[in-house]
């Protein structure tokens, strides 16, 4: 009893502020969030209209497509059908995430039509090694998924980056960033696809 | 200085004044040296790292300056921590929310101002010992000071590394941009040479204090002088 008495005399300013800091941050966070995820879709939207020329309308698929993360962690993929101007559907896209080098790395693919090959990759968000890991944003890396198979991807240490293939080459210097990128891509884009197939929303490539 | 009033006064503004220029925290002092390496390619991110970090210095010095009677010496560390770590959420929240792209450029350095030595500096050489408002006038000099560091900086870096200084261009067509300056390489020459100009302009001002000096004492020395001979 002494003890927790001496416990409170000392700690008790840290333990009240903490709980007045978290309520100002819960609070800040209340009133922020809304508007920080709207900047986010409208971000996504952007960035995949740069990957889909032409793309204007973003329908959501209602369809329940779970991603099982190689954690174990199961989520409803958040999937849009990509649409153009006069309703033609221009391919899909999804957001996929998962753990970089720094920390959690979100990414947005965009695939063609028939789920056959992938349009290209875009971060959504990242905190990679400035000047390292953070270069999974360049063209260089970026570029690889432009054209590559919608199938298993692999990481390559050297090679040339400019053939369009499921080998995508690491970026020198952050091999584990890049490892990441094709990690999460892979998760999310064989699940998604498969499990688009056996709903009938892409024909069946093994049919 | 006579009266009460203007001591007041003339303690505020040179609270004030110090973190400016006199103790200035990049120039002067050299700490919290990773902003002014890292975030200073361009005007505009440099702008709002500054005023961000003037921001959490002013309210953690408030807030720390208001709970110096009550705080435990030997807690005050974790207590300063938990403090700048609230303001440097709430500032990283607005950012987000209110300017996207500044939040993007900026990513891991405006929660990284958590660890920035200032602010944990300014709590406990100041505002753990003074009242509300040396405290936040504390805050806003070394702000300031850490702001304009950090413009001057990124203003050399952008002017030359891009030919444009906050996004307009400047420079005449014929210019070729020196890349180099937008890389890591270029944050420390220009902050060298930056700093080693600031120590040559304050040099000369103490070397001509010295002639001064020796200036008076000569008319005393000059009429030994024939003596002797």
């Amino acid at each position: 009893m002494a003890k927790l008495k001496y416990f409170l005399q000392e700690s008790w300013l840290l333990l009240a502020s903490s709980f007045c800091f978290g309520l100002l941050i819960a609070m800040t966070n209340t009133a922020l969030s809304g508007r920080i995820e709207q900047n986010k879709a409208a971000k996504l939207n952007d960035l995949t209209k740069a990957l889909l020329p032409g793309a204007e309308i973003f329908q959501p698929v209602e369809a329940e497509i779970q991603v099982e993360r190689p954690d174990g962690a199961k989520e409803k993929a958040k999937i849009f059908e990509v649409l153009s101007g006069d309703k033609q559907r221009l391919g899909w896209s999804f957001n996929a995430h998962g753990t970089g080098f720094a920390g959690p790395v979100e990414l947005v693919l965009a695939v063609d039509k028939d789920f056959q090959k992938i349009m290209g990759m875009n971060v959504l968000a990242s905190s990679e090694t400035p000047g390292f890991g953070d270069q999974i944003k360049s063209d260089y890396y970026r570029k690889q998924y432009a054209g590559a198979p919608a199938e298993q991807l692999t990481l390559a240490k050297s090679g040339d980056p400019t053939v369009a293939d499921a080998q995508i080459v690491a970026i020198t210097g952050a091999t584990v960033s890049s490892q990441a990128v094709v990690e999460i891509v892979n998760t999310f884009l064989t699940q998604i696809k498969s499990q688009m197939q056996e709903k009938g929303l892409i024909a069946n490539d093994n049919q | 200085m006579t009266t009460s009033d203007s001591s007041t006064s003339g303690l505020y503004s040179k609270v004030l004044f110090t973190g400016i220029w006199r103790e200035n925290p990049t120039f002067r002092l050299m700490i919290g040296m990773c902003p002014p390496l890292a975030v200073t390619t361009a005007v505009k991110p440099a702008l709002t790292m500054g005023l961000s970090v003037i921001f959490v210095l002013i309210c953690s010095n408030l807030v720390v300056s208001l709970m110096r009677k009550i705080l435990k010496p030997h807690l005050r560390i974790i207590m300063f921590t938990v403090t700048i770590a609230t303001f440097v959420t709430i500032c990283d929240l607005f950012l987000k929310a209110y300017l996207p792209k500044m939040s993007e450029i900026l990513g891991a350095y405006v929660p990284l101002i958590i660890v920035n030595c200032i602010i944990i500096f300014r709590a406990e050489a100041c505002a753990s010992k003074s009242g509300p408002v040396v405290s936040i006038l504390d805050g806003l000099g070394m702000g300031v000071g850490f702001t304009l560091a950090l413009c001057i900086l990124s203003a050399v870096r952008e002017l030359l590394a891009t030919g444009h200084v906050f996004d307009i261009p400047v420079m005449p067509t014929a210019f070729v941009p020196w890349l180099a300056l937008q890389m890591p390489v270029g944050a420390f020459v220009t902050l060298g040479l930056i700093l080693g100009l600031i120590n040559v302009l304050t040099r000369k001002r103490t070397v001509s204090e010295e002639e001064l000096e020796a200036a008076a004492v000569q008319p005393m020395a000059e009429p030994q002088q024939p003596a002797t001979a």
